[in-house]
């Protein structure tokens, strides 16, 4: 067998998280881990949300040349938005590289594989799955049937009950946290088991795990996990949810050593995040600023009104194609969690949109408009940078994505529900997505103790090829991380590079390429979008 | 392309439907009169996995989102099979 490698992927794992954590000794393993092994700061994609960070970072590119943006993709023409499959992931990842070159791979857990693809080893597909959909996210045909016969295995704990999600989602009172994060310790025992099966089993060249509770819990708890000084001392109550969400990160630890001593010494183990995480402490109501500016029309049915329990507007995703007046609307949001603006093209069949010839000034409008929103309190700029689409997803898929990207001041995600007023503080902060998460490595030719610089999450890609012996293709967009490598490691063993193969340069054909999506299954995502955090 | 037959795609969505329902809670035999959400328990989300591992099955796209916005217009928003299958057959035979 070739040299071992493992990735354990941390969704949304964040230093200013980790290190208290590691110096309060709450995770001594992963603490001893950096002592002998190098941590940089991992800057994430343009948006930094999961689904296009973590395809940037098994593929080497960006979202323009990968063709993944958000949870969802909206079709070229017209308002629909159909949930993203592996099938639309449009550049190899280094899991179909790995394999193809001879490698034995693990794979679990993992978003956008479904349907798992084809590869010599383990797939086992993650992110939005019901326990039905497990077996048809394993990959080779049996796999399914050796991972129910593992002590303990329950696939109902393995992805998201969807009626224990439902209880986050109505705003979740205190006397329930307890029960919901020691379902996502249960998650992560689960996912750890497979792993742990599988490596014993039938070890990889190549193995990936990925643990979401990170990002679900910094979600719901980051005021509990990060408590704000200025909002006064936690109460009794709250130190015990706050007690619960350590147990999760010590439970987390162990499994982190687990897979590491499995692995063996001589493996090399990468940890890495997709994006990193912060307060959310106000809510923009884009579409009801979109509205009142003129830009958007609500049509005559119901519209979506931020509630009690509903401030992003989740459940309301994908059904913007019927809440909205398309004869009148020229600009929209279609997902929080793109935080995105969508310009209407004018067509032949409507007298809205935005003919092609207006569509730069109409744009450049939009940009100074929303660069004058402020909150009401402080009368500061709410939008702290937007990014046109040929400054953020350039590449031969940009326009799947949306014309306008936003950033905003607390870095959070925007509501598309309509607001009698268009920027609210919200009650308590939530945890929200920021561009900086964690990358660690550990293993031969690796520096011992050391702190990088700032890594970019395309850089993942080419350093793991590298550690495999494998080349690297000249289209990755990331480099060698070789900061991390000792320089006679680095002499002895330097990086090969290699151009794609014509097959493999043309972009993937998408199976999904004019998929349309459904609302109401719309909706159910969007549920569970909700559920694993992106709302109240 | 050869005419897909009818059978042909049933058999194929039963498999999928099966491997759905292998580990599940469902006693009886699915067969084409079988209701998808009354019968089976799907999830709506489990009917758009249905359709996107019947489209990678067949290497084609089909407007299942269409399809399915048109189920939730009707009074019960559930499907049997065989008006799934026979969507799909029509697509394949580009009887769209």
């Amino acid at each position: 067998m070739k040299r071992r490698t493992v990735l354990i992927g941390l969704d949304g794992a964040t230093f200013s998280v980790l290190d208290p954590l590691m110096n309060q000794g709450i995770m001594p393993f992963l603490k001893e881990f950096l002592v002998t092994g190098a941590r940089a700061p991992l800057r994430s994609v343009i948006p930094p949300l999961t689904p296009p960070a973590w395809t940037s970072l098994v593929t080497g590119r960006s979202p323009g040349n990968h063709g993944i943006f958000d949870f969802f993709l909206k079709e070229e023409t017209g308002p629909h938005i159909r949930f993203a499959t592996s099938a639309d992931v449009r550049c190899e990842t280094f899991w179909s590289m790995a394999s193809r070159e001879g490698c034995h791979i693990t794979v679990l857990n993992f978003p956008l594989m479904l349907p798992p693809p084809k590869v010599n080893g383990n797939v086992v597909a993650g992110g939005w799955m019901t326990p039905r959909q497990l077996r048809l996210g394993c990959r080779p045909e049996g796999l399914y049937d050796q991972i129910k016969a593992i002590p303990g295995f329950d696939p109902h704990r393995v992805v998201l009950n969807l009626a224990h999600e439902e209880k986050a989602l109505e705003g979740c009172n205190l006397s329930e946290y307890d029960e919901w994060i020691r379902m996502h310790i249960e998650r992560e025992r689960q996912w750890f088991n497979i792993a742990s099966f599988l490596l014993r089993d039938e070890p990889s060249e190549l193995t990936g795990i990925l643990f979401d509770g990170v990002d679900k819990i910094q979600h719901l708890c980051w005021r509990f996990l990060c408590p704000d000084a200025s909002q006064g001392p936690l109460s009794m109550r709250e130190e015990e949810i706050r007690r619960e969400c350590l147990l999760y990160f010590s439970k987390l630890d162990e499994m982190l050593a687990g897979i590491v001593t499995l692995a063996g010494p001589d493996a090399t183990i990468f940890i890495a995040s997709d994006h990193g995480f912060g307060a959310q402490t106000e809510t923009f109501f884009v579409n009801a600023w979109l509205a009142r500016e003129g830009y958007l029309s609500w049509s005559d049915r119901e519209r979506p009104r931020e509630s009690e329990n509903a401030v992003l507007g989740m459940r309301q995703i994908a059904r913007h194609v019927y809440m909205l007046d398309w004869d009148k609307t020229r600009a929209y949001a279609a997902t929080p969690s793109s935080n995105g603006i969508h310009v209407v093209p004018a067509n032949g069949s409507s007298t809205a949109g935005v003919p092609t010839g207006e569509y730069a000034a109409f744009r450049e409008e939009l940009i100074q408009a929303l660069c004058g929103v402020t909150s009401p309190g402080t009368g500061e700029r709410v939008v702290k940078q937007i990014w046109t689409r040929e400054e953020a997803f350039a590449g031969p898929f940009m326009r799947s994505a949306p014309d306008l990207t936003l950033c905003l001041r607390d870095g959070g995600l925007v509501s598309i529900l309509d607001s009698d007023e268009p920027v609210k503080p919200r009650k308590m902060p939530s945890g929200t997505h920021r561009p900086e998460g964690v990358f660690m490595a550990r293993g031969p030719g690796i520096h011992r103790g050391l702190c990088a610089d700032e890594l970019s999450i395309l850089d993942v890609a080419p350093t793991l090829l590298y550690s495999l012996d494998l080349p690297i293709p000249a289209e990755m967009e990331g480099r060698v991380s070789e900061d991390l490598f000792l320089r006679t490691h680095l002499e002895n063993h330097p990086p090969k590079f290699q151009t794609l193969r014509d097959s493999a340069r043309t972009p993937k054909k998408g199976i999904g390429d004019n998929l349309l999506f459904d609302a109401e299954a719309e909706a159910e995502m969007a549920a569970r979008l909700r559920a694993w955090g992106y709302i109240e | 392309m050869t005419e897909v037959t009818r059978g042909s795609v049933l058999e194929t969505v039963l498999s999928i439907l099966s491997k759905m329902d292998e580990d599940g809670e469902l006693e009886v035999e699915i067969t084409p009169e079988t209701w998808l959400v009354a019968d089976m328990g799907l999830e709506s989300i489990d009917v758009v996995v249905l359709g996107t591992t019947v489209q990678e099955h067949y290497h084609m796209s089909m407007p299942f989102a269409e399809f399915l916005a048109e189920v939730g217009q009707r009074e019960t928003r559930d499907i049997q099979v065989r008006e799934f299958v026979d969507f799909v057959v029509r697509h394949l035979n580009g009887m769209g």
